[in-house]
């Protein structure tokens, strides 16, 4: 096999999400990229797994070394067989599972779909639209209206509701101005809506009732901002899988010159002088860069003094055997669950139609900020969702804690080493593309991030 | 708008060096480019080709170097029609990776795919795996087999079109394009009113 080229301009490690869209960016703008992983698979903790490489799957080797930072791997990974027959047949199907560590969604009028089609990045994924919001009131499931119409065709919302509704969502902007209220759930009930409507607004903003009115009224916002641009909610999720992202940003970096190389088990040590790093080391050879940029997870412990992870998320992971609320079609529903009231877990229910479980199953997706552990967290809202006999049942399910790392900061970094974090905790991808874009603008100032990549369309060949 | 009927996408596959990326161009192009390696920026390449009386279009994707440390993107293979292993005759440890990029394939490839064996560089003089070998091992695999020199520009056409041929002829049989309301491709040809798509 050919060896590592010795020199580039950029050298990154990990292949998360951060990384790679750094990696993309640099390679875009014609400079030379070596991007390694030490791990066989790309997108360390964003990646998606087949459900027996999910199984195998192995958060803590045993080793540390250099380049396997154990403070900042997943903790208290666990999975379970609730229905040992259905084993064999699920495992059969094993590929058929795209089964991501971290999904995600997308606004579709958000920054990070503009920036998937202004780059031309888009050209590489597909996407599916969430196709209903729910949310959990008085003990059951309740829809989320999410378009005007919607409001006006619900039931539940009566015509006076109706017009204080669409009088407060028409004019969130002068709210902020005009409030003294600072909760977003007190101001709501001072509007005189109901309970239902409240439930709604809330489910909307993804809001606890801690939430401030300013965020509030922002989320509120977002979220009618991406209505109506594609399907009926304003969430897009990528097909097959969140995993499916990075990889598309590595592409483009590989087609703009990157060099990839995964599995890499032969690295040594990130050499600093002067309060920079020199060079990597390999059993096999000195890789010299200008800049180097890592993910936390593979960042050796010299680097990143002081390490104090506050907070984790909380992750389960289910296989089911029918939607939580059965419909004719296959539905993608995104739940939002208010557990207590400091917390929001978000549910993704996924069929077959996502690329990401095999027909007759659901993928199920819980995401929360962590207070005890994973199973604890969930223990509520899986009793209130699988539990009665005419409820899905569950077949698998998996629990971790992923270190949330995206506010952490360290001292005395070498002044040419980027630190990428891991996920962080929120619905979308727009903080972590923040956290590309200012890595990239520290390296390359006033060079441009993502520019549109040419089509290939462009280059037609007829006959 | 565009006159064709059918868009197939079909992938390249095989060790560095085997001339994927020269096979594409000449049959894209109709040059062999006298340089080496892969061509900055270039995704995949299009051709359109009539099929009996349609025009069919060929998106053909090239591996953009990630398969010389083995780290092919899983989507790579994602919604491929057709995918083409390409060894070179005149290299024996290209010919023996063989097996281990049919254990990638069946793991990301959708078993559906039209597989087709290819051995490149039969204008070189210095052969080292007999035409049979290779006809055996497509055999074996269930994947069909052609000899090919991108430099003399032998059976690359024929190779294409063959391609062409078969996605066409299956085409018709399971009437493939369906259309999904609830699938989308971000790029602007989507529809507001359908649900998967592709962003544009
Ligand atoms: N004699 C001969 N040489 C060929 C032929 N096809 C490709 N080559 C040469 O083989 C080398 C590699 O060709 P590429 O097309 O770049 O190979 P590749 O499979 O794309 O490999 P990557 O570099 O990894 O992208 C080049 O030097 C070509 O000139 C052929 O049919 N005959
Ligand atoms: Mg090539």
């Amino acid at each position: 096999m050919d060896e590592l080229p010795s020199e580039v301009d950029l050298l990154i490690i990990g292949t998360g999400f951060i990384e790679s869209i750094i990696s993309a960016a640099a390679s875009r703008i014609g400079k030379s990229v070596l991007h390694l992983d030490p791990n066989d698979y790309y997108g360390n903790q964003w990646g998606s797994f087949n459900l027996q490489a999910l199984l195998d799957y192995n958060p803590d080797p045993s080793e540390p070394c250099d380049f396997r930072n154990k403070s900042f791997s997943l903790k208290n990974f666990h999975y379970e067989w609730l229905m040992e027959d259905q084993k064999e047949d699920l495992l059969k199907n094993s590929r058929k599972f795209n089964i991501d560590l971290t999904p995600k969604l997308h606004y579709c009028r958000g920054d990070f779909v503009q920036l998937l089609i202004t780059s031309n990045i888009a050209r590489y994924s597909e996407f599916r639209s969430v196709t209903r919001i729910l949310t959990w009131l008085n003990g059951q499931l309740e829809l989320v209206p999410c378009s005007r119409s919607d409001v006006f065709a619900s039931q539940k919302v009566s015509v006076v509701e109706k017009r204080v509704l669409m009088k407060l969502l028409t004019s969130l902007d002068d709210i902020l101005d005009s409030e003294n209220t600072h909760n977003f759930k007190k101001f709501l009930e001072s509007r005189k809506l109901s309970d239902n409507l409240v439930t709604y607004v809330m489910a909307m903003a993804g809001a606890t009732e801690h939430t401030s009115l300013g965020e509030g009224v922002k989320s509120v916002k977002r979220f009618l901002d991406s209505l109506g641009r594609f399907g009926k909610t304003p969430y897009l999720f990528s097909m097959y899988g969140s995993g499916e992202i990075a990889q598309a940003f590595c592409r483009l970096s590989a087609v703009f010159g990157g060099i990839y190389a995964l599995n890499q088990q032969n690295l040594i040590s990130l050499d600093s002088e002067d309060n920079r790093i020199t060079s990597l080391t390999t059993t096999k050879q000195q890789i010299r860069a200008q800049n180097y940029v890592t993910s936390l997870e593979q960042c050796s412990e010299k680097f990143l003094r002081p390490v104090k992870i506050n907070n984790y998320i909380s992750r389960a992971i289910l296989i089911t055997n029918k939607s939580i609320l059965p419909s004719e079609q296959e539905q993608l529903s995104f739940l939002i669950y208010p557990e207590g009231t400091e917390r929001i877990i978000n549910v993704f229910e996924l069929g077959s139609l996502t690329g990401t479980c095999p027909k007759n199953y659901y993928l199920v997706h819980l995401t929360s900020k962590q207070v005890t552990t994973p199973q604890e967290d969930f223990k509520g809202a899986l009793g209130n969702l699988f539990s009665g006999s005419d409820q899905p049942q569950i077949i698998f399910s998996c629990y971790f804690s992923i270190p949330e790392t995206s506010d952490l900061d360290f001292e005395n970094v070498p002044e040419n080493l980027f630190l990428c974090p891991g996920p962080d905790n929120d619905l979308d991808y727009n903080s972590s593309i923040q956290k590309a874009r200012e890595i990239f603008e520290k390296m390359y100032p006033d060079l441009e991030f993502l520019p549109r990549a040419p089509d290939p369309e462009e280059i037609i060949i007829g006959d | 708008m565009d006159d064709y009927k059918f868009l197939f996408k079909v992938v390249l596959v095989g060790n560095a060096g085997v001339g994927k990326t020269c096979l594409v161009r000449r049959f894209t192009q109709g040059l062999f480019p006298p340089g080496q390696g892969a061509t900055i920026g270039v995704d995949f390449m299009i051709k359109t080709v009539d099929v009996g009386n349609e025009k069919v279009k060929l998106q053909i994707w090239d591996t953009a170097g990630q398969e010389r440390f083995r780290s092919i993107t899983q989507s790579y293979y994602r919604s491929a029609h057709a995918l083409i292993l390409v060894y070179d005759i005149s290299c024996q440890p290209t010919f023996d990776c063989l097996p281990d990029w049919l254990r990638e394939i069946e793991e990301y490839a959708s078993s559906k795919v039209l597989r087709v064996l290819v051995g490149n560089k039969i204008d070189r003089d210095d052969r080292e795996i007999p035409i049979q070998v290779g006809e055996e091992f497509a055999e074996r695999h269930n994947m069909y087999f052609l000899e090919t020199s991108a430099k003399e520009s032998d059976n690359v056409e024929r190779l294409f079109m063959q391609i062409a041929e078969d996605l066409m002829k299956q085409a018709r049989m399971t009437n493939v394009p369906r259309y999904d309301p609830n699938s989308y491709n971000v790029d602007s040809s989507s529809q507001e009113s359908s649900c998967c798509s592709r962003l544009t």
